[in-house]
């Protein structure tokens, strides 16, 4: 009952950004600042608090419509099938987060009964596993490797450092995550995630291919 | 799927229905005696006889499962970080704290959904924006 309580009790100020709470007062009189809390701020138009929410259906929710659109979509089905089950990862080991990426490959966790088998070479692998800390030495780098991938590609971020430069963030010679360097697909928090988180947020970019649209995309078009 | 004569004595004991879902969900025919069931209704397995670290398996309830459907006290038994399962040991079985929702298992992953975790700022940006305004040309 409490619990349920203090979770509408939130819900409803997340709801409503408007909503005032009540300052001290004896506070404010002893203060000679001006007052100026968080309440009294607007919101800014970029937060996005300010706009008006719109609700569209998610791409995944989108219903079918046509035999156009059931036939495609088991050719999408086919393909996402095949690209999911055949996953080869390039191994951008860069620092302790490399080595639970090891651990995954080992028999204890065995990726290779997934169909993920390690590539060295970009040009072969499908997705790139961002494991450590990005410096900015090796930004460009990292860039290379990417741009040199085919498409289809995807971007895995294992562990703080490359979600958000962890632990370095505010070091000279760090970037502020690997998101800012390439486009990445799962964030796998920790430091370091274990094998077994990296493989869950393996599960979920294969959750995510399999919701790709790929011909009903370009049907559309 | 290791040999012709083990996948057709697992498709034997198991049955053809079953089997088909193996192969669909495992990728493998396995035949072992049923452990437990969780309270999402996923079903829990054991053979011994199995190679290593393949003698524990779930059968997931749902069609689009989640590894993080399995309760706490299973993923333990399933990981061998316990000898018993949590039908026989009180200490592995699910219960309820205080601090959780009445229902804690309608939380799902919202992953590529629309409750995903999107961070938002309310501080006023550091960063003043450049507003390109063209003056007249006199």
């Amino acid at each position: 009952m409490l619990a349920s309580s203090r979770r509408v009790a939130t819900l409803a100020m997340r709801a409503n950004p408007t909503s005032r709470i009540v300052p001290l007062q004896s506070v404010a009189t002893i203060s000679t600042t001006p007052k100026k809390d968080a309440t009294s701020v607007t919101p800014h138009s970029h937060t996005g608090l300010a706009r008006q929410r719109k609700e569209v259906p998610l791409a995944s929710q989108e219903p079918k419509k046509g035999v156009m659109q059931y036939a495609l979509t088991t050719l999408d089905q086919v393909t996402n099938w095949a690209r999911q089950s055949s996953l080869w990862p390039m191994t951008f080991g860069l620092a302790c987060c490399a080595v639970e990426m090891m651990h995954l490959s080992t028999p204890r966790y065995d990726q290779d009964r997934l169909g993920i088998i390690f590539r060295a070479s970009p040009r072969q692998s499908d997705v790139m596993i961002v494991a450590g800390t990005l410096t900015n030495k090796m930004a460009p780098a990292l860039r290379q490797v990417y741009d040199q991938m085919p498409e289809p590609r995807w971007v895995i971020s294992m562990g703080s450092c490359a979600n958000g430069g962890g632990y370095y963030h505010y070091s000279y010679s760090v970037v502020r995550g690997c998101d800012r360097i390439v486009p990445v697909d799962v964030y796998v928090p920790g430091c370091p995630p274990t094998s077994e988180a990296l493989m869950y947020g393996i599960f979920q970019l294969q959750r995510k291919m399999r919701q790709t649209k790929i011909t009903r995309m370009w049907y559309r078009k | 799927m290791s040999t012709i004569t083990r996948t057709v004595k697992n498709i034997w004991k198991v049955g053809v229905r079953d089997a088909w879902r193996q192969i669909n969900y495992i990728g493998d025919t396995k035949a072992g005696t049923l452990i437990g069931t969780d309270r999402w209704g996923n079903k829990y397995y054991e053979n011994g006889e199995e190679l290593p670290l393949r003698t524990r398996w779930v059968d997931y309830k749902s069609h689009d499962f989640d590894a993080a459907q399995i309760e706490p006290g299973w993923h333990a038994w399933m990981s061998y970080l316990v000898d018993k399962p949590p039908t026989q040991d009180a200490l592995l079985q699910y219960k309820r704290r205080d601090w959780e929702d009445a229902d804690p298992r309608s939380i799902p992953n919202y992953t590529l959904s629309r409750g995903a975790y999107k961070p938002y700022s309310t501080v006023k940006s550091k960063v003043t924006m450049w507003e390109p305004t063209a003056v007249e040309r006199k």
